[in-house]
């Protein structure tokens, strides 16, 4: 059984080692794999949410680079107050790549960090989701062999 | 002064105490980096910083800060990977405060490495610690 090292020290526990465990260890085991379960669904849906928001900025890089220059706009002050305005230069765009640096950009360029961005999202998001589909099975194994022990201990009800 | 002098005497080798408890405590499964780098620190960090080691903040709190450095570190290595894929002649901006401010690619460049420089060691302290502590409770509960 090729079990991945990552993820830190965690003891990798088979079902064959719950059956051995005492309720009050099981019930321990349930409960620390529901809490990590639960992170690893928190990260999932922020890695969601990033994603989200690089498509949006990557849409709405392409729109612009469609507006010929000197078109006219209405630019957003506030949610309900607009201002006119006309498009000066569609081409070169400043990306926040974080902690506080902007970068001008090409408009290619920036389309470009976005599908970059993107890219490396996906494949986190593809690696998080094979941990936490090991570790949901892990849970709900944990689970089942929970209840059949509380039913074996107390057979008369 | 002498009187001082003393006190710092004691406090040392109350920490060498401390130091070769620990290696002994890696009796069951030596760590050589570990006891290497503690014998490093009695011998060349100030006082305080031992201090630092040796007593450190609880565990949680340590966990909370580590976690904060890590995500911290991991946003510096992303800046860095994107500055460094740049042109000579591009145009880079710093956030400070409400305005941006043109600065040189060289300088967020040293910047950016600097600052991943300063966190990958506080990162080290940190693990350090969490060794320690980790130790620490092994001997409190045998």
């Amino acid at each position: 059984m090729a079990s991945s090292r990552g993820g830190g020290s965690q003891q990798v526990i088979r079902t064959g080692d719950m059956e051995k465990m005492s309720l009050d260890q099981l019930k321990a085991v349930k409960e620390q794999a529901d809490i990590e379960v639960n992170l690893l669904q928190d990260s999932l849906n922020n890695i969601r949410a990033a994603t989200g928001r690089l498509e949006n900025a990557s849409a709405a890089l392409h729109d612009l680079s469609l507006r010929p220059q000197g078109k006219k706009m209405l630019v957003p002050l506030t949610a309900s107050l607009y201002v006119p305005g006309t498009l000066d230069d569609a081409d070169k765009v400043l990306v926040d790549i974080g902690t506080g640096y902007f970068v001008e950009k090409t408009m290619a360029e920036g389309k470009d960090y976005c599908e970059r961005k993107i890219n490396l999202l996906k494949s986190n998001f593809d690696q998080l989701i094979e941990v936490a589909s090991k570790k949901k099975t892990l849970a709900d194994e944990a689970g089942l062999i929970l209840q059949a022990k509380l039913k074996q201990s107390s057979p008369s009800s | 002064m002498s009187s001082s002098s003393a006190a710092l005497r004691d406090l040392q080798l109350d920490l060498e105490n401390k130091a070769n408890d620990l290696s002994k405590l890696q009796k069951g499964k030596p760590n050589r980096t570990l006891v290497l780098f503690i014998h490093y620190l009695l011998s060349k960090v100030s006082i305080e910083k031992q201090f630092c080691y040796f007593f450190p903040p609880d565990i949680a709190k340590n966990h909370q800060v580590r976690k904060k450095y890590t995500i911290q570190l991991g946003e510096n290595e992303l800046v860095l990977k994107e500055l460094d894929l740049l042109k000579e002649d591009a145009n880079v901006y710093k956030l400070i405060g409400p305005v941006l401010v043109k600065q040189d690619l060289a300088e967020a460049n040293a910047n950016v490495r600097k600052r991943i420089e300063y966190i990958s060691a506080e990162l080290y302290i940190l693990k350090v610690q969490q060794r320690i502590q980790s130790l620490q409770a092994g001997k409190a509960k045998a």
